[in-house]
């Protein structure tokens, strides 16, 4: 089935879709009047995020233009990208911890 | 019909108080909060109260100016005809709470302030019954104030977002967002916060200040407390997104903070304020303060705002249908969502949608203009569905230091 998401910056690597999308579906990005066609390889609930192209381990994620975090494994295009394959930047106590000890 | 041709007749029916602020809604204030309050607005119609555990009491300096200036700050909202100050308060003795100075505060608003000394009436029940009959002359009174129409210059708003998901950033904070740029451009002021939801996003907030000063001051917010979350050695991802906000689609607290910042419109930042702090202008203000909305929407109202706004996604929260009434004390609250599923959850409790933008029934303009006519309707007298409810959760007063 066809099913819509939102790119909400040229510069971005994610969209938003805003049906639900299963694995198979054929998704249409829309920014503007362009839009890209991306095979989703998983189910992706309503609001998630599907990868526009190929990212590395490490690679930064772009929404809204800016980096909203980088992915921790690989993620190919058309695959859900979520908590599971991104990490925040920002605010990472965690890091920090581990670095002290 | 551009915005500007449409601005002049935005116009809502207020009350004049006596220092040029409008109010939307006509309460008598009882400060600080305790028995003696809480007996009186039991008594007498129209009278509110705060409800906090945050007194002041084995608070540093600072913590308590900052609630002084959170009871003073309701005290002269527009929405306060007259307030009573009582001095049985437990921080009573600490000078920034002092009564006296509370009244004298209350009073540059230029309207009544009466002073009920416990022990001059004799004990705390005496005081009752001498406030009861304060209050109810005050309130008297204050019902012969009649509405006449101010234009939409004449708003101070707050906003929050909250259980944040994917239609926050795309529908439903870029509708706040309007509102807000058109408010700044009647003259009024908007205000909007939570910095730690600005980390992430802080760079594009500080392009848009007013002054180096005040970029320095938006950027220093979100420094220190990134440098409070780093020193919890947690990764912040497992306290704030929220399991709301990543249960619902939002993966990073950068992700978060950029989808936040469409609230704030595109209007330029004229200062960044302290929690409950009143802007010394007009326009868009950056509020360093913290998200809760028992702490985040009494903040707005001590600082001026008339009516505050919850922009919720609610995606990742599908046990809350009932949506809270305003803690704000004197300050109605709207709820707004661009969520079909928490529209649909929610019914009556909400407020307004904007997910018709997400699915192509109306533009951005459109959902911003009949945000802009509910405000303008609320200010008018129309309640919000919350202010149908008889509930208000307890007030916390955002503060910054250890108790001891």
């Amino acid at each position: 089935m066809e099913r819509r998401a939102l790119i909400l910056d040229p510069a971005d690597n994610v969209a938003s879709v805003i049906d639900r999308v299963e694995a198979g579906d054929t998704v249409i990005a829309r920014l503007g009047n362009e839009t890209k066609a991306v095979v989703a390889l998983e189910d992706i609930p309503f609001g998630f995020k599907i990868a526009l192209a190929n990212l590395e381990a490490g690679e930064a994620v772009i929404k809204y233009g800016e980096v909203i975090g980088k992915a921790s494994r690989p993620i190919a295009r058309g695959a859900l990208v979520h908590v599971h394959n991104v990490e925040g930047n920002r605010g990472r106590g965690d890091l920090q911890k581990r670095a002290e000890e | 019909m551009s915005a500007s041709q449409v601005g002049p007749s935005r116009e809502f029916l207020g009350f004049l108080r006596p220092d040029e602020t409008v109010g939307i809604r006509n309460y008598v204030l009882v400060i600080p909060g305790g028995f003696i309050s809480a007996k009186i607005c039991e008594c007498v119609n129209g009278v509110e109260t705060i409800v906090t555990p945050n007194t002041g009491a084995g608070m540093t300096s600072r913590d308590r100016a900052t609630v002084a200036r959170t009871l003073t700050g309701l005290a002269r909202n527009p929405n306060v005809a007259g307030v009573i100050v009582h001095n049985a308060g437990p921080s009573a003795g600490y000078p920034e709470l002092n009564p006296l100075s509370l009244a004298e505060e209350a009073a540059k608003s230029g309207k009544p302030v009466e002073f009920l000394d416990v022990v001059k009436a004799g004990g705390q029940l005496e005081a009752i019954a001498q406030g009861v009959k304060m209050a109810r002359r005050l309130v008297y009174e204050a019902s012969k104030a009649r509405r006449e129409p101010f234009g939409l210059g004449k708003l101070t708003v707050g906003v929050k977002c909250g259980a944040s998901d994917p239609t926050s950033g795309i529908a439903g904070n870029p509708a706040v967002g309007y509102l807000f740029d058109r408010i700044v451009e009647a003259g009024g002021v908007a205000m909007f916060g939570e910095t730690t939801e600005i980390i992430g996003a802080e760079h594009i907030l500080a392009r848009r200040a007013a002054t180096p000063a005040v970029a320095e001051a938006i950027l220093e917010a979100a420094r220190r407390t990134e440098e409070r979350a780093l020193a919890t050695g947690e990764d912040i991802r497992t306290v704030n997104p929220v399991p709301a906000n990543i249960a619902a689609g939002i993966s990073t607290l950068e992700e978060k903070s950029l989808g936040a910042i469409h609230k704030a419109g595109h209007a330029v930042i004229q200062g960044c304020l302290q929690y409950a702090e009143r802007p010394a202008g007009k326009g868009l203000y950056f509020v360093d303060n913290w998200m809760h909305p028992s702490s985040i929407f009494p903040g707005y109202a001590a600082a001026g705002a008339q009516l505050t706004m919850f922009q919720l996604g609610g995606g990742g929260t599908p046990a809350r249908d009932i949506l809270d009434p305003s803690p704000a004390v004197v300050a109605p609250l709207l709820w707004l969502s661009a969520n079909p599923a928490t529209r649909e959850r929610c019914g009556f409790s909400l407020d307004y949608y904007s997910g018709t933008v997400i699915e192509g029934k109306e533009t951005p303009e459109e959902a911003g203009e009949r945000l802009i006519s509910l405000v303008l309707e609320t200010a008018s007298g129309t309640w919000t569905r919350g202010e149908t409810l008889r509930y208000s959760d307890p007030l916390e007063v955002y503060t910054l230091d250890p108790v001891f």
